[in-house]
């Protein structure tokens, strides 16, 4: 019998509720028979899991060195002021979480961020005004 | 370019047609080795694998390519697929393996769907009765290793093993397995299917301070001077850095970019040909830094002097960048960049300090401007 991949399986469950709870661990835990320590451990190890409720949107800006040398520390300043959250945490609205991520391989047009998964390229503080209006 | 041209499944039948030990030859004969970085024998990786008596055996095609600069893969997932996919049916044909593995990292989540839509419809055409499955990665830059992407696909922390058994021999499931680069995959079918395909070409990943950064394909040997000539330098350029992990050198126009160049007198390694191009305003220390905070959050844990040693190395450069190091700082700082090498077990842990001492043996200087006069 194929072993189900346990990564896929996690991201389904965040694809559908948008981060993984202990009710949804603990689901998984015993239907695939996978103690719910090693599960929370796999988790946990991952950037890209998440076990917190999230904002509505995801913001995770580059934060490789050829994002820095394309000035992605003004975007990085510019996204914590508006957004008045510093990296990490999530507005009071529940509409943005922003996070600082390891290079997602947009190294040829930075500087760069994943909006929901999604690369915006090329940033300006301009562009980001405009990205984050079409969210709200 | 060499790495863009389609094989149509043409190179899959003429290997079926060659049988799997010709194939292999005819591989082997291609000249083709590993472009993760590695640069190891494909076909001699295949030939260990099938040394092996097993009942199965796996493939994984490795497209976490986490290494900061690094484009190539994704730029081949998005515009040559169709290759990709072939090769990987090459690599099941002669292996004999019914199970595959894309390892596709979260960050390119977006070329999923039309991955998969491509696997289906190579499947199809080729009447090949084997699965590729998309695991879909979630942000540990550690996957990209070969112990720890194994350790990943079972279900466990990412997290790398000692070798031997190397997975080749022992990998997924205590079974052989085959890794390889989505790169060297892509490569198989052309490598066997035209008479004039070139082994030396190898496609670089450039970015940072230049007007035309992106994926180009240079033979190895080309001049420096006819990188910066395409690639366009916003200003002058001081150093070139090769990911994080390679390290950090001086950029001389004259020079040909060729392993012995880099390895020997820069101290740094090639990996991949991801290069960083860094311009004269910037402090290498600065450049440190940002990497040095890269591995505190990269490191998976596993062997201490990785995991606190990385946040030491960013504690000593955040205080030499506040110009209170010492002398006695920039030799700790060696030391430790020293002692995180020798004593860590997977490539992440060895090759982590490598900007650090790279950095203090090529740019004296930027250290030494922030030196507190004492």
């Amino acid at each position: 019998m194929k072993e189900k991949i346990l990564l896929n399986i996690l991201h389904e469950v965040q694809d559908k509720n948008g981060y993984l709870s202990e009710k949804s661990l603990k689901e998984i835990s015993k239907k695939y028979q996978i103690p719910i320590s090693r599960l929370y451990g796999i988790v946990t190890f991952h950037t890209m899991l998440r076990t917190k409720k999230q904002g509505k949107h995801i913001l995770e800006i580059c934060g490789s060195p050829s994002c820095l040398l394309n000035d992605a520390r003004t975007i990085e300043k510019f996204l914590e002021k508006t957004l008045k959250i510093e990296i990490g945490e999530t507005t009071k609205d529940k509409r943005f979480s922003l996070y600082k991520t390891s290079c997602i391989g947009c190294c040829d047009c930075a500087p760069a961020m994943l909006v929901d998964g999604v690369p915006y390229t090329k940033l300006t503080i301009q562009r980001v005004k405009e990205i984050l209006e079409e969210l709200r | 370019m060499q790495i863009l041209r389609e094989t149509n499944l043409e190179a899959l039948s003429l290997a079926k047609r060659l049988g799997r030990k010709k194939t292999l030859e005819a591989l082997k004969k291609s000249g083709l080795v590993g472009r993760g970085g590695a640069s190891f024998p494909t076909a001699k990786k295949w030939e260990m694998a099938l040394s092996v008596k097993s009942n199965e055996r796996f493939l994984i095609c490795n497209a976490d390519e986490g290494e900061p600069g690094t484009f190539k893969d994704k730029f081949l997932i998005k515009n040559n697929p169709e290759t990709l996919i072939e090769g990987i049916l090459i690599a099941a044909y002669v292996l004999e393996v019914k199970r595959c593995f894309i390892y596709l990292r979260a960050e390119y989540e977006n070329l999923r769907k039309e991955l998969e839509q491509m696997i289906e419809k190579v499947l199809k055409k080729s009447g090949m009765n084997i699965s590729i499955e998309i695991v879909r990665g979630a942000g540990a830059y550690i996957c990209g290793e070969g112990t720890a992407i194994i350790q990943s696909i079972m279900g466990y922390r990412g997290q790398p093993m000692s070798k031997p058994p190397h997975p080749t021999i022992e990998g997924l499931w205590k079974k052989p397995t085959v890794l390889n680069n989505v790169t060297t995959l892509t490569c198989v079918p052309q490598a066997l299917l035209y008479d004039d395909w070139n082994p030396n070409y190898r496609l670089f990943s450039i970015s940072g301070d230049v007007k035309h950064p992106g994926v180009y394909e240079w033979e190895l040997g080309v001049k420096m001077s006819t990188i910066l000539e395409t690639v366009k330098p916003k200003e002058k350029i001081k150093a070139m850095s090769f990911g994080c992990f390679g390290g950090i050198m001086p950029v001389r126009e004259k020079e040909i970019v060729s392993p012995s160049l880099i390895c020997k007198e820069g101290g740094c390694h090639h990996g991949a040909y991801s290069i960083i191009f860094i311009g004269e305003k910037n402090n290498i220390v600065d450049i440190n830094l940002s990497m040095a905070k890269f591995y505190t959050y990269e490191s998976c844990g596993k062997c201490t002097p990785c995991r606190e040693g990385t946040i030491q190395l960013v504690e000593l450069l955040k205080k030499i960048r506040s110009g209170n190091g010492t002398n006695k700082d920039l030799k700790l700082l060696k030391e430790l960049a020293e002692h995180i090498q020798e004593t860590s077990l997977c490539g992440l842990g060895q090759s982590c300090g490598n900007h650090i001492l790279t950095g203090l043996k090529n740019f004296k200087k930027d250290y030494k401007s922030f030196r507190r006069k004492k």
